[in-house]
C-alpha cells in the first residue's frame, strides 16, 4: 500500500498530493495557519472508513453492541485525527536563518529556524527535486520554544541558490489525514564551484607581469624539495632523509625552498572553459587555505587582495560563487 | 531478480504490534471455525500476522494495525462476555498503540505510548459514545446463516428414550444461567425451563423435529405473531430476563416459555421451542422480557401427530388408556391418570435399570413402576395418546441454584444435573398444559422435582474453585445485563425519553452531542500542549517557596536557596534542621541527572519529600505554639 503522501520510501518523482496542490507561500518567513495549510485523507484513511464501515455492517447484521461501538470509535477518532493532525501543524513558525556557504555537487544543510509553543510530532521536511534519498529523511519532532533545523540538499549549479520548494507536512498521530503546506524559502545559500583540482592562472604582482612569479628568489620553506644537509638535533624529526638513512649515508636533512616575493594572486587559467577554470580555483583555494599560506583572487568583477584565514578563503570562494558567467578574464599564455 | 526494497530505517520496531496479535490470538479461543464469520476472523488474523512479518514500510505497518482492529469487531460480534470483551478491549489499545508509535518515531517511550493511546481513547469515546446510544438501529439485512455444527457437546439428547439408560450420571457442568431485572429467582413452580419439545413417538423413543428446518426463516410478509415474539407491551420490566446458554448440540435455548424479544436472531417454533439463530457452539446470550398475555404456541391446536401412538406396542399401555378415554372430559381423563400413578406405588430413583426393547413402558408401568423423569413423562404422555389426549414430552432443565455473588448480579445457574422431563396435554379451552407427572412418585430426599425446585431458594454455599466460578459468573451476568441489554428496544425506550414525540430533532440532537464531544475532546488537548509542564523537582522548589512565604519570607535578590533557609533557620529555630537537609537535596536533585533517573537523585528526592514533611510538622507545631503564647 502506498500512502497519499507517497514518501514513504517508495520512490516516485513528487509526493503524491501535497507536492501538486496548494499555493505556494513565498519569503523568509512562513507561519502556519488556517489559510496556508491543507488536509486530505491519505489512502490509508479511506481505508480506516472502509473498515468502520464494514464493521457498521458487521454489528447491524449479528446485532451486537461490540462491533458497534468500535465501528463508531473508529469514525470518531477519524473526526478527532482530522483536527489533531491539523493542529500538528497549525500556528508553527519556520524562517530562514543564516546559510553557511557550500560547494555544488556536494551535500548542503539549509538552515531554517523553527518557532512552537509546544512539541510536535513527526514533522516532515521535504524539499522537491532532490534526490530520493534526501526526500525520504524520517519525521522529525520539532520541540517547544525556537530551535533550528537544518535541511539536507544538493546543488549542481553555482551561485546564489534557493533550495526550491520545500513541502511541510504531517500526518501524526494516527496517518489518517496528511496536512500539508508549500512554501519557497526566499534566502539564498552561497553554492561554491565543485572543487576540480586544474591548472589555475597566476595574475602578476602589481607591476610585474602576468603569469610570471619572479625568478630565482626562494627562501627556505616547505613547499619544493631542494636539496639534502647534514641533520641538527633541533631540527624535526620529520624532515630527516630515511631513505639516505638507511643507504648509510649518515643523518641528512631535506632542505625545501619557499618561492620567495609577494603571494600569488590567482585567477582563472587562461584556455580553459570559464566554468571549469573556476571549479579548478575552488580547488586551489581550498588547497592553499588548508596549507595555511598566503594567496589572492583575481576575477573580472572583483579582486581579493593576498591574505589567509578562514575569513580571507570564505570571501576568495564567495567570489568564485557568485562570479558573473561568460565574463571571466582570459589571460593569453 | 525480485528484490526485496530495502526497510525504511526510521520504523519503530515491531513488539507493540506482535503483542497486539498475541492478543487477538488469545481473543479467538472460542470462534467457531465452521461459521463464516469465525472463518473470515481468523484469516483476517492469519493475514495481518502474514503482513506485519513482510510489512517493511510505514504503510504496510498501519495496514496490519487496521486489520487488528477489524478482527478485534469481528471478535466481538462473535464473543460478546465479559473475559472475551476484555482481551478485546487490550487488542483495540495495542493496535492503537502501534499505529501510534508508527507516527511519533523510534524514541517514544512505552508508557508516554500507553498513555498517549488512552488519551486518545478517551477523547473519541464521548462521541462514539453518543453515536453509539442515539444513531437508530437497523434491523439486520438477510438472515443469518446459522444451523448445527459437526462438532457435539454433551446436554440434552434429541430423542427421549429413558428405557435405554440404567443409571443417570450427574452431569455437574454449567448448561445456563439467568438474571431477573428484579434481583429476585421466579416462584417455585415457574422453575421449568423449556429446551426441546418431543412430539413424533415411535412406541420406544420420543424425537423431535430437525434443527435445520425451514420453519426457523421468517417468511416474508409474516407478522411478529406468527413467530410470537414480537415487542409485547411490558407487564412486567423489571422481569427482564438475561440468559447466557453454553454450548450445546442444539440452536433451541432454554426459556420459560413466557416471553418476547426484540433480537431478530431469536425464533419461535410453532410447538413451542425458543430457538436462537446462532452457531450453538458458542456460548450464547439472549434477552427476553416476560409477557403477561399467553403466547401463540401456547393456544395452536394440535396436529394429528400428537395423537399418533404406534399400534401393536405396549398393549396394556393401550389398554389402560383407552378405557381412561371413555371419560367426556380430556381433564377427567388427566385427573384418572393422576390418581392412579399416585397410588400405584411408583418410586423415583435415578438407577431404575434398562427396561427391555419391547414393551419398555408396559414393563415400567406395571411391573418395576421405578424410574426417573424421562420414564414418567414418556410413560403419562403414550397414556394420554391412548386415552385421546395430545400430548407431547418437553425436556429442559428444572429448578437451579440461586446464586448471590459477591459483586455482579444474582443469578439462577443451571447444570446439566439439573436437565428434567416433562409432559404438555392440550385440553380445548386452556390450550397446552404442562403436567409433570414425575411428581406423583414417591421419592427418596432430596432426590425428585420437587427437591429440585426447592433448591434455588436456599442459596447455595460452597468454597473454593466452585466459590470463585460463582462470583465471575456474577460479573459476567452483570456485564451480560447491561451490555446485551442494550438493543433497539432500548434504545427506543432511552430515545423516547430522551425525546418525546420530538423525533425529528433525533439529528441535531446527534449533532449537537458529537459537537460538544469534539469540544470536549479538542479544549484540554490544545491547554495541556500550550502550557509546557515544569519537572518535578521546579514544582518541588516552588512549593517550598510558597511555604516559606507563608511564613512571611521572601526570597531577597539573588539570594541562593542555602541562604534563605539558612535565614529561616534563623528566624524559627525549630525548622533549621529540616530545612539545611531540603537546600542540600535539592541542590543534589537539581543536579543528579536527567528526569531523576540516576539512583542519587531518587535518594535525594526520598529525602526531600522526608524533610519537607518533618518541616510541614514543624511549621504547624510552631504555628500552635505561637497562637498559644498569644494574648
Amino acid at each position: 500500500m502506498r500512502s497519499a503522501e507517497g514518501g514513504d520510501g517508495s520512490g516516485g518523482t513528487g509526493f503524491g498530493w501535497p507536492g501538486r496542490f496548494g499555493r505556494v507561500q513565498q519569503g523568509e518567513r512562513l507561519q502556519l495557519r488556517l489559510r496556508n495549510l491543507y488536509i486530505l485523507p491519505t489512502s490509508f484513511g479511506l481505508l480506516w472508513l472502509g473498515g468502520a464501515l464494514l464493521l457498521q455492517l458487521v454489528g447491524i447484521q449479528t446485532q451486537r453492541n461490540g462491533p458497534l461501538l468500535l465501528s463508531f470509535l473508529m469514525l470518531t477518532l477519524q473526526l478527532l485525527a482530522l483536527h489533531l493532525t491539523h493542529c500538528n501543524l497549525q500556528g508553527l513558525e519556520l524562517e530562514c536563518a543564516r546559510s553557511e556557504p557550500g560547494f555544488a555537487g556536494e551535500p548542503l544543510t539549509y538552515p531554517l529556524l523553527a518557532r512552537s509553543r509546544h512539541a510536535r510530532n513527526a514533522i516532515r521536511l521535504r524539499l522537491a527535486g532532490q534526490p530520493a534519498a534526501v526526500r525520504s529523511a524520517p519525521p522529525r519532532r520539532i520541540p517547544a520554544g525556537t530551535s533550528s533545523i537544518e535541511l539536507p540538499w544538493r546543488c549542481d549549479q553555482r551561485g546564489l541558490r534557493a533550495p526550491g520548494l520545500l513541502l511541510i507536512s504531517t500526518t501524526a498521530p494516527l496517518g489518517l489525514f496528511v496536512c500539508w503546506s508549500r512554501w519557497a524559502p526566499a534566502a539564498r545559500q552561497a553554492v561554491i564551484p565543485a572543487r576540480r583540482p586544474g591548472p589555475v592562472g597566476r595574475a602578476a604582482p602589481t607591476g610585474t607581469a602576468a603569469g610570471t612569479a619572479e625568478a630565482g628568489a626562494w627562501s627556505e620553506g616547505s613547499e619544493h624539495w631542494h636539496d639534502l644537509r647534514p641533520h641538527r638535533p633541533q631540527e624535526s624529526q620529520a624532515r630527516v632523509a630515511w631513505k639516505a638513512l638507511a643507504q648509510g649515508r649518515g643523518r641528512l636533512s631535506k632542505v625545501f625552498l619557499d618561492p620567495v616575493g609577494e603571494p600569488p594572486l590567482l585567477m582563472p587559467a587562461a584556455g580553459v572553459e570559464p566554468e571549469r577554470a573556476l571549479q579548478h580555483l575552488a580547488a586551489e583555494v581550498w588547497l592553499r587555505s588548508r596549507r595555511g599560506e598566503a594567496y589572492g583572487l583575481v576575477l573580472t568583477h572583483q579582486r581579493v587582495p593576498p591574505g589567509e584565514g578562514r575569513q580571507h578563503r570564505n570571501r576568495c570562494l564567495l567570489a568564485l560563487a557568485t562570479a558573473p558567467p561568460r565574463t571571466l578574464p582570459s589571460i593569453p599564455g | 531478480m525480485f528484490r526485496r526494497p530495502p526497510a525504511e530505517s526510521s520504523l519503530p520496531p515491531r513488539q507493540l504490534q506482535w503483542m497486539a496479535m498475541a492478543a487477538l490470538a488469545a481473543g479467538s479461543v472460542g470462534l467457531d471455525p465452521t461459521w463464516l464469520l469465525g472463518v473470515l476472523t481468523l484469516a483476517l488474523l492469519l493475514l495481518a500476522a502474514l503482513k506485519l512479518v513482510e510489512a517493511r514500510d510505514r504503510g504496510g505497518r498501519r495496514l496490519v494495525s487496521l486489520l487488528q482492529l477489524l478482527v478485534c469487531g469481528l471478535q466481538a460480534a462473535q464473543l460478546p462476555d465479559l473475559l472475551p470483551s476484555l482481551v478485546q478491549l487490550l487488542a483495540a489499545v495495542l493496535s492503537l498503540a502501534g499505529l501510534l508509535q508508527l507516527e511519533s518515531g523510534l524514541a517514544t517511550p512505552w508508557r508516554r505510548l500507553l498513555r498517549q493511546s488512552l488519551q486518545v481513547l478517551a477523547a473519541a469515546l464521548p462521541m462514539a459514545l453518543v453515536l453509539f446510544l442515539l444513531v437508530p438501529r437497523l434491523e439486520p439485512l438477510t438472515a443469518m446463516p446459522a444451523g448445527p455444527t459437526g462438532r457435539a457437546v454433551t446436554g440434552l439428547s434429541a430423542d427421549l428414550d429413558p428405557g435405554s439408560i440404567a443409571t443417570l450420571v450427574d452431569d455437574d457442568r454449567a448448561a445456563a444461567r439467568v438474571a431477573f431485572g428484579d434481583d429476585r429467582p421466579p416462584p417455585a413452580e415457574q422453575r421449568y425451563w423449556r429446551v426441546l419439545v418431543h412430539e413424533r413417538f415411535d412406541g420406544r423413543r420420543w424425537q423431535r423435529d430437525d434443527e435445520d428446518e425451514e420453519l426457523l426463516r421468517r417468511e416474508p410478509g409474516a407478522t411478529e405473531a406468527d413467530t410470537g415474539l414480537g415487542s409485547t407491551p411490558e407487564a412486567a420490566e423489571n422481569r427482564d430476563q438475561v440468559w447466557l446458554a453454553e454450548p450445546s448440540r442444539f440452536t433451541a435455548v432454554p426459556w420459560d416459555g413466557r416471553g418476547g424479544s426484540a433480537d431478530p436472531s431469536l425464533r419461535l417454533k410453532p410447538d413451542g421451542e425458543l430457538r436462537l439463530l446462532r452457531p450453538p457452539i458458542e456460548r450464547r446470550s439472549y434477552r427476553l422480557r416476560p409477557t403477561a398475555a399467553p403466547l401463540p404456541w401456547q393456544r395452536r391446536p394440535p396436529s394429528p401427530e400428537v395423537l399418533t401412538l404406534p399400534a401393536g406396542t405396549n398393549p396394556r399401555l393401550l389398554t389402560l388408556g383407552r378405557r381412561w378415554g371413555q371419560l367426556p372430559d380430556p381433564a377427567a381423563r388427566v385427573a384418572a391418570a393422576q390418581a392412579w400413578f399416585q397410588a400405584g406405588g411408583f418410586r423415583y430413583d435415578r438407577r431404575p435399570g434398562a427396561l427391555p426393547e419391547r414393551n419398555g413402558l408396559d414393563v415400567f408401568l406395571f411391573e418395576s413402576r421405578v424410574g426417573f423423569c424421562g420414564h414418567y413423562a414418556s410413560a403419562f404422555s403414550a397414556l394420554m395418546r391412548a386415552a385421546g389426549v395430545p400430548s407431547r414430552t418437553v425436556s429442559g432443565y428444572l429448578g437451579g441454584n440461586w446464586v448471590v455473588p459477591v459483586g455482579g448480579a444474582s443469578y439462577l445457574e443451571l447444570r446439566q444435573s439439573d436437565a428434567h422431563a416433562w409432559s404438555e396435554v392440550w385440553l380445548p379451552d386452556r390450550g397446552w398444559l404442562r403436567v409433570d407427572p414425575s411428581g406423583w412418585a414417591t421419592a427418596a430426599a432430596g432426590e425428585g422435582p420437587a427437591a429440585a425446585a426447592e433448591r434455588a431458594d436456599t442459596p447455595q454455599a460452597q468454597g473454593g474453585w466452585r466459590w470463585l466460578q460463582r462470583q465471575w459468573w456474577g460479573l459476567d451476568m452483570a456485564w451480560s445485563r447491561w451490555w446485551l441489554g442494550f438493543d433497539s428496544s432500548r434504545q427506543e425506550a432511552l430515545l423516547a425519553w430522551l425525546l418525546g414525540g420530538r423525533r425529528w430533532a433525533l439529528g441535531l440532537v446527534i449533532l449537537i452531542g458529537v459537537v460538544l464531544g469534539l469540544v470536549a475532546a479538542l479544549v484540554p488537548w490544545q491547554l495541556r500542549r500550550s502550557r509546557p509542564r515544569r519537572d518535578r523537582t521546579a514544582r518541588d522548589l516552588a512549593n517550598l517557596l510558597a511555604l516559606l512565604r507563608s511564613l512571611r519570607l521572601e526570597p531577597e535578590p539573588g539570594e541562593t536557596l542555602e541562604a534563605l533557609c539558612r535565614r529561616a533557620g534563623q528566624a524559627y529555630p525549630s525548622l533549621a534542621a529540616p530545612l539545611s537537609e531540603l537546600a542540600s537535596s535539592h541542590a543534589q536533585r537539581r543536579y543528579a541527572g536527567p528526569h531523576g533517573r540516576h539512583r542519587a537523585a531518587q535518594q535525594a528526592t526520598t529525602r526531600w519529600r522526608r524533610s519537607l514533611r518533618q518541616l510541614k510538622q514543624a511549621r504547624s507545631s510552631a504555628i500552635r505554639q505561637a497562637s498559644g503564647s498569644g494574648p
